[in-house]
């Protein structure tokens, strides 16, 4: 299995953990990446609001360099994944639009490469094949699988699984050993995109999702969004102190307990450093 | 908002809204028939992050409340995250609508109501013009520049926080072989929307 790789901006700048841990899981199930040469940023989250067809056009520039080696695109990052998502969506039902984003780009975009999340490009390889790749089961560990608004809705166009009770994440979270925590906030939103102009609805949408794993019994949050992960990881004090709670379950990437359980150090993936929040009661319930 | 409208004003001056409204979005949102799931669901709504609710907002666009509409903080507070849109009945991509009526707004100028979350576009389109990548130390200083608002807000994230997000972040500008890409990009989307 082989795919062009957008890794994005997050996972070059803060969230090196998610590119480490993805590159490490692809490696022990045998999943060869191609990073796209000299990808541009996806323009989310401005520039769709900027207008329809710009939103269209800066992820179809790196997206026709992925069709013309013939590779299936991995994106990691959930906006990046989306806003591909969107341009293929668009190519494929519109040749109106098609035609305009090719003239915005200044060559053809065909439509022919299909898209992949990290979630649906792994589940790809099959639970079983997931579950052979183990060394290490993490026996006993009670995961919520968070997968967030970007990947299941809206269902007509980007989705890749139930867009209220998704499976995917947590039949992994199986496979690697670990218990799934069945719990009702999976897909909600964490609000990261208001942080700018409106804190408090933020912190009070975030609070809700910490609150309500942390209810259902889970040792650890696990999300495939680097815009959830560093929202809920980065601002747990903060919801604290606003709150009066005391939360302090860790927020990490699936991938990283996919790589810890296949054998990867918690250094490899940046499993101990990589995070806000404190990784070291994870660290102990799975070594 | 003002309780009373004077409906059959409204129709005579903007009964086209609507119709505007569906090819800029490609939203038929005549087809709404109020029955409140969207908002029943929004998060945003819940946590009082909008000033009109999802539905009412379809229905101030049916009347063709133009200008209130524009004027709302719920078409700028929407996060895009489609939960309406998965629960519809009536089949209508709720935040097309709300991106849509965005566009509109920013071209019009009527920015006010959420000036920081279009300062944060301005400097993030500003950023990726010029490196082709989000350089986020340098929108992260070009944003406490130009926001207005509590400049030590961060500081409630706790040192501890913010000291292992300051080590993570790259302290130089992203390397691309083509930052000239996205600046052509967005020359040329101008110039074929103005095209039409
Ligand atoms: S869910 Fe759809 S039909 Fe119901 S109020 Fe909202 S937009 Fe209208
Ligand atoms: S897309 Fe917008 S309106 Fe719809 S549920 Fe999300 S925030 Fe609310």
């Amino acid at each position: 299995m082989r795919y062009a790789y957008f890794p994005g901006c997050s996972l070059h700048s803060m969230e090196t953990a998610y590119d480490r841990s993805v590159k490490a899981v692809s490696k022990h199930l045998g999943i060869e990446l191609w990073e796209i040469p000299d990808w541009v940023c996806c323009g989310a989250s401005s520039a769709h609001s900027v207008g329809h067809l710009v939103g269209l056009a800066i992820p179809a520039k790196t997206l026709v360099k992925a069709e013309k080696e013939g590779l299936d695109v991995l994106a990691p990052c959930a906006a990046c994944w989306q806003r591909m998502v969107w341009v293929n969506h668009e190519v494929n039902t519109s040749p109106k639009m098609k035609e305009k984003i090719s003239k915005a780009i200044e060559e053809e975009i065909k439509g022919t490469s299909k898209i992949f999340s990290i979630i649906d490009g792994l589940a790809a390889v099959g639970m079983e094949k997931i579950s052979h790749a183990v060394k290490k089961p993490l026996k006993g560990l009670k995961v919520a699988s968070y997968y967030g608004c970007y990947y299941v809705k809206p269902p007509k166009v980007a989705h890749i699984d139930d867009p209220e009770n998704p499976q995917l994440m947590d039949e992994m979270m199986k496979a690697i050993g670990a218990e799934a925590v069945d719990w009702p906030f999976k897909t909600e939103c964490c609000g990261t995109s208001l942080i700018f102009q409106d804190l408090d609805t933020t912190l009070a949408m975030s609070k809700k999702v910490i609150e309500m794993a942390v209810k259902s019994g889970a040792d650890v949050i696990v999300t495939a969004c680097p815009v959830c992960e560093m929202n809920l990881d980065m601002r747990m004090a903060q919801i604290n102190k606003r709150f009066k709670t005391s939360f302090h379950i860790p927020v990490v990437y699936f991938t990283e307990l996919m790589a810890y359980a296949m054998g990867s150090t918690p250094q490899e993936i940046g499993l101990d450093k990589g995070h806000c929040g404190e990784t070291k009661s994870l660290l102990a319930k799975i070594s | 908002m003002s309780a009373i409208v004077n409906l059959s004003q409204l129709h005579k001056d903007h009964g086209d809204f609507a119709e505007r409204v569906f090819k800029m979005s490609g939203q038929d949102v005549r087809k709404c028939y109020q029955c409140g799931k969207c908002s029943a669901g929004c998060s945003v709504h819940i946590f009082n992050g909008m000033d009109v609710s999802p539905n009412r907002v379809m229905r101030m666009i049916q009347l063709g409340m133009e200008q209130e509409v524009l004027n709302t903080r719920s078409i700028w507070a929407c996060v895009l995250c489609s939960t309406c849109t998965a629960r519809c009945p009536r089949d209508i991509d709720i935040p097309r609508v709300m991106d849509a009526l965005r566009i509109e707004a920013k071209k019009r100028g009527i920015t006010q109501k959420f000036k920081n979350a279009n300062v944060f576009h301005d400097v993030f389109m500003n950023s990726i013009i010029k490196y082709g990548r989000v350089y986020e130390l340098g929108l992260f200083i070009g944003l406490k520049l130009k926001q207005s608002g509590n400049l030590f807000a961060d500081l409630e994230m706790g040192v501890p926080a913010l000291i292992n997000a300051a080590t993570r972040l790259p302290k130089f500008p992203p390397k691309v072989k083509n930052p000239d890409e996205i600046r052509k990009i967005v020359e040329n989307c101008k110039r074929i929307e103005g095209e039409k």
